[in-house]
């Protein structure tokens, strides 16, 4: 009962201010304010308020079912592509409103990519093709395509497995290697900021680490946020750490939101501690 | 703990449009249509013409405009496919929509309760609309479309699952064949259930030998779609139910069946709305007549597309409006059986949750 008295505030616990700052002064890239979510008329998650500085990596941690894949599909705006989805609050990108009124989801999701759980090539397309297909898809032009699809191949740590069989089915590589020609295909298009729902879920060891690599080296020119369930993952490749949690047919909310370093080794929240600690969830 | 708050009614931003982009795509929804009524009042030309060659344009040009405005270059493509599209929608509901009220208003003249449930005995082009009905017809339509499904269904499932959940050598040859059934004319599936039991003496012609007509006609077009929709049961669940040591038979029956469902009441339900108004192959298996029978075995069996037929080619206006009527109390028939369709199938998944 300890528990549940002591957290009152629906506010997250932070380690300094409310403003999460703690990254120097790099200016907060991509931040969401008060995002309320409903499906239907099912609360699913309450005041979401996080802020992700430029070329961080922000984890975001949580048993399954607390609303961690919900809040990620709101920062690019395909949450609204469920039936019934609602949403309150604010997402600023770039000190923008990425929900404004009249505000263009295309271009918003052109500057922030989005990797899924499970590998999505598309089937009919050659490896190259997927690496160029956002630019078809957006019916956008670049002058040299094949340094595009090196850069981007290259940059996801899979240029050197598939150099010689770019015009191969995608579908012909291994499930490791399928996630990082997504990551390509999301890196042609240059996004700002790049959301990752699971990506190592399906993947063996292996090819986690390279993903986990990829990511550290893509933190150095742009900003990612990744679901994960793996706690050892989120203290490898993280900046921050966001812990959520959904309680009984409660709405999911952050407990804790801080430096990944102090969030696992000195949390502010005993929920936090069992969690991180692998007591619960 | 938290709190869950109530869902404000203004929860959905991205249904918000700018104030702005509001007035432009307003004036691009009225402007083609305002310039179109002031062509209407100079020019000659009909009013399918206008709409084809004066609105259309000026509205793909206002819808590209406005998008230009509102999103910039890279929405005009699909503002320019959004006004074919709605184009096209609003097109084609008024066609079809015109025969749906065509139907209704002759329709209308003949239709009343005693004419759904009498049969014609004893009705010449003289007799007033008051008596008579295709009360035969729809008994006949009902019994030969039952028969014929009978007949088709068990055979156009068998062939579904020989081509989807085997793999037999002939599956080649039969999906070709199934397919080339299906371009049948319909008046050659008449010929040759005319031919092979009629002519030959093996039967008189009765409902069933219109049934086995029909079940010809409805065969193809389920075993086709049943195969395409069998197709879509993913593999995993296959594989998950081989996995638990299930024998095929089972497999199919508790898993990829009833996954399978929905779909296949839908390719039921198309091969009997294609064979419900079929006319011609029946015109040559059944005989007609004006008495009301059940019985599928024996006798001549009227059903509702040779009953229009029939009196169709009668110019009395007697005659006219009762074509009419039947051809309105098929529509409903099929309207109804849809209906009913869709509450089944959606009550199974329901139950499914």
């Amino acid at each position: 009962m300890t528990l549940m008295e002591n957290t009152d505030a629906v506010l997250p616990v932070t380690h300094q201010n409310v403003e999460p700052q703690f990254l120097g002064d790099a200016f907060n890239h991509l931040e969401a304010r008060d995002i309320n979510v409903w499906f239907g008329a099912r609360h699913v998650l309450n005041d979401v308020t996080l802020a992700f500085p430029e070329n961080s990596v922000t984890a975001l941690i949580g048993p399954s079912g607390c609303g961690k894949s919900t809040f990620i599909r709101t920062l690019n705006r395909m949450h609204e592509l469920i039936p019934n989805a609602g949403l309150t609050g604010e997402v600023l990108f770039n000190g923008k409103d990425i929900y404004a009124p009249g505000t263009d989801p295309v271009s918003v999701r052109l500057g922030i990519g989005m990797v899924f759980q499970k590998p999505n090539p598309f089937p009919t397309m050659t490896i190259r093709g997927n690496v160029l297909s956002g630019l078809r898809l957006s019916n956008s032009r670049v002058r040299d395509e094949d340094a595009l699809v090196e850069s981007c191949l290259t940059r996801a740590s899979i240029w050197n497995e598939v150099k010689d069989r770019l015009d191969a089915p995608a579908g012909s590589l291994s499930g490791g290697q399928q996630q990082r020609l997504c990551i390509a295909r999301s890196l042609a298009l240059a996004p700002d900021v790049l959301l990752m729902d699971e990506p190592c879920s399906a993947l063996d060891p292996g090819s986690t680490r390279r993903i986990e690599e990829t990511i550290r080296e893509l933190s150095e020119s742009m900003t990612i946020v990744i679901v994960t369930h793996n706690m050892q993952q989120a203290q490898r490749i993280s900046d921050q750490t966001a812990f959520f949690l959904a309680e009984d047919g409660q709405p999911g909310y952050v407990v804790e939101f801080g430096p990944t370093d102090s969030l696992f080794s000195m949390p502010n929240d005993p929920r936090t501690e069992d969690y991180v600690n692998g007591r619960f969830g | 703990m938290t709190t869950t708050l109530e869902r404000p009614v203004n929860a959905t931003p991205w249904a918000v449009t700018a104030s702005n982009s509001r007035l432009v795509g307003g004036v691009a929804s009225i402007a083609p249509a305002a310039l179109t009524y002031l062509v209407s009042t100079v020019s000659t030309w009909p009013g399918l013409l206008l709409l084809l060659f004066v609105f259309l344009p000026l509205q793909v040009i206002a819808a590209a405009i406005a998008a230009v405005i509102i999103h910039g270059k890279r929405r005009v493509a699909d503002a320019i496919l959004d006004v074919l599209v709605y184009f096209a929608v609003a097109l084609l509901t008024i066609l079809l929509g015109s025969v749906v009220v065509s139907l209704f208003t002759n329709g209308s003249h003949a239709l009343s309760l005693h004419f759904i449930v009498w049969d014609s005995s004893y009705v010449t082009p003289s007799t007033s609309l008051d008596y008579g009905g295709v009360g035969h017809a729809i008994v006949g339509t009902v019994v030969t479309v039952g028969v014929a499904m009978i007949l088709a269904v068990p055979f156009a499932l068998a062939i579904a699952i020989y081509l989807t959940e085997t793999r037999g050598r002939m599956r080649g040859p039969v999906r070709f064949i199934v397919q080339s059934m299906s371009g049948l004319p319909s008046i050659v599936a008449g010929l040759f259930i005319y031919s092979m039991l009629i002519l030959s003496g093996i039967s008189p012609q009765t409902g069933l030998t219109g049934a086995f007509a029909l079940a010809l006609l409805m065969l193809p077009t389920v075993a086709r779609m049943s195969e395409e929709v069998l197709k879509l049961v993913p593999s995993e669940l296959r594989n998950a139910a081989v996995a638990l040591g299930a024998p095929r038979r089972s497999a199919f029956f508790q898993v990829t069946f009833p996954a399978a469902r929905t779909g296949l009441v839908t390719a039921l339900l198309l091969g009997l709305a294609r064979i419900m108004g079929e006319t011609a192959p029946l015109i040559m298996t059944t005989v007609r007549t004006d008495h009301t029978n059940v019985n599928p075995f024996t006798g001549a069996m009227t059903t509702l597309p040779t009953f229009i037929n029939a009196f169709v080619s009668d110019p009395h206006d007697t005659s006219q409006h009762r074509a009419w009527g039947a051809a309105l109390v098929l529509f409903l028939m099929v309207g109804i059986l849809f209906s009913i369709a869709r509450v089944l199938t959606g009550s199974i998944k329901l139950r499914r949750k």
